[in-house]
């Protein structure tokens, strides 16, 4: 009688521990972390892929068309110069390296703004497609961070002025739209920092001034 | 000790048994209630369609990224092989090639740093937000602008460059970095000078960072100082619509 007993406890433990390492391996083996979206998140997060998908096929698409007009040039033993230099300009501009030209938003802030504030409204403007940057006429590079205290913030060592100003190229309709929505980040900014001012302006010719920033870099080798 | 060994063998082998799973079921129940904390998991039916989808896009932006940087490669080839005057190829091929390096868009390898950020290990005090105990683009955004001013010359998030036009965000509980979804935990890479950790540490921004996150919600950070630490080239979209370089004006791209 005392045996079955044991062999019964023995026998509901062993299930118990069973169940629980298929568990345990089940929640590893699908551990992509899309199992801590809801629903309407991974709506959203499938919109996001989408986008970026047919950003990537445009892409492709304009590379591959220069890929073939270089194969052209070389296969007829014409000069590529010219192709080369289109490219050249067109990552120089890309990266803050030149200056560039364009529509786009002017943000002017006022007031005690902390610079992470100001850090998530150049994330904000990013996310939503603007190509070009800058913060008090310092072009945004790589390694531009707006750090320091509220009332002394800086740029690449420079003091920002109050108020101070942030441009930025792209659509002015979806870069304003996006910063002004309800629960947009400008709303977010102003329900943070309540003495802080936020205007934004739809502006047609915005002029862009190169990074004076080394972006070669000084430990790392590059793998070509 | 021969009365420790007596007492041992006087226990019944069934007991020992027992002993051994109980302890085994009790590590499992802790591992699987680490698992589950602090992020919500969702299990409806609903979800099983988008998540699906999700990976079949996750898995097609792998392969439209690796189709890129196929492309550009090849178009730096040819490019180095330059036609024409020989001096002219050969100075705008090294005008492109730095460039490119400066952009971001050549994988660059060097000494550096490699921060690993988990959610927290902490249990949950009734009525916390259960966000506060979990890793979200804020914190991912903190320590890369904090690495930066530490003196990184390049930083990736879990293989994706971080470059001029890379938003770092939250979708629900999670992080998208250049518009791709990464999995906690996050890795935060960077090359740069050999006292880059000593600088990220001594920096204000860092250790506010460590006072709010890591001491009042337990959130994990681990870091790692390498001889070698590899940044994989951008493999994003690059063409301007709006901007344009302003020897060639001002007018949008159709």
């Amino acid at each position: 009688m005392r045996t079955t007993r044991n062999q019964l406890s023995l026998a509901v433990v062993a299930a118990i521990l069973g169940l629980l390492v298929i568990v345990q391996l089940r929640t590893q083996s699908t551990g992509s972390g899309l199992e801590t979206l809801s629903a309407p998140e991974l709506t959203v997060l499938v919109a996001n892929l989408n986008t970026r998908n047919d950003q990537l096929r445009a892409e492709i698409a304009t590379t591959d068309q220069e890929l073939r007009a270089l194969q052209g040039a070389k296969a007829r033993g014409e000069t590529s110069v010219e192709q080369v230099r289109l490219d050249l300009a067109r990552v120089r501009a890309w990266t803050g390296l030149d200056p560039v030209t364009g529509s786009g938003v002017r943000v002017t802030i006022s007031g005690p703004i902390a610079a992470s504030g100001v850090q998530d409204l150049l994330n904000e403007l990013r996310n939503v497609g603007a190509e070009a940057l800058s913060v008090a006429d310092i072009r945004v590079v790589p390694g531009t961070v707006v750090a320091g205290p509220p009332g002394s913030l800086s740029v690449e060592n420079r003091a920002l002025t109050d108020p101070f100003q942030i441009a930025a190229i792209g659509s002015s309709a979806t870069l304003t739209g996006s910063l002004l929505r309800a629960s947009g980040i400008v709303a977010q900014l102003a329900a943070t920092f309540p003495q802080v001012q936020l205007t934004v302006i739809p502006v047609d010719v915005l002029r862009l001034p190169a990074t004076t920033r080394n972006l070669l870099p000084a430990h790392g080798t590059p793998r070509l | 000790m021969t009365a420790a060994k007596r007492m041992l063998r006087s226990i019944p082998s069934w007991q020992v048994t027992l002993a051994v799973a109980l302890l085994t079921l009790g590590f499992l129940i802790a591992t699987q209630l680490q698992t589950e904390a602090p992020r919500a998991r969702y299990t409806s039916n609903e979800r099983i369609p988008l998540v699906e989808t999700a990976h079949e896009l996750q898995t097609q932006q792998d392969g439209l990224k690796q189709h890129l940087l196929d492309l550009r490669q090849q178009i730096q080839t040819i490019e180095s092989q330059g036609q024409g005057s020989a001096v002219l190829s050969r100075d705008l091929d090294g005008q492109v090639r730095q460039a490119r390096i400066e952009a971001g868009l050549t994988a660059l390898q060097g000494q550096g740093l490699v921060l690993q950020l988990r959610d927290s290990g902490k249990p949950m005090s009734p009525g916390d937000n259960p966000t506060d105990y979990a890793i979200s683009a804020r914190d991912v955004r903190t320590v890369v602008e904090q690495l930066w001013l530490a003196g990184a010359e390049a930083v990736a998030v879990n293989n994706e460059r971080v470059t001029v036009s890379t938003a770092i965000i939250d979708i629900g509980g999670s992080v998208l970095v250049n518009a791709a979804y990464l999995s906690p935990p996050y890795q935060v890479s960077a090359i740069g000078p050999a006292d880059l950790f000593d600088q990220l540490n001594r920096s204000a921004g860092f250790q506010d960072f460590v006072r709010a996150r890591v001491e009042a919600f337990g959130i994990q950070v681990g870091f790692a100082e390498l001889k070698d630490v590899t940044i994989p080239a951008f493999a994003g979209v690059i063409n301007l619509r709006y901007a344009r370089p302003d020897a060639i004006g001002s007018s949008p791209a159709p």
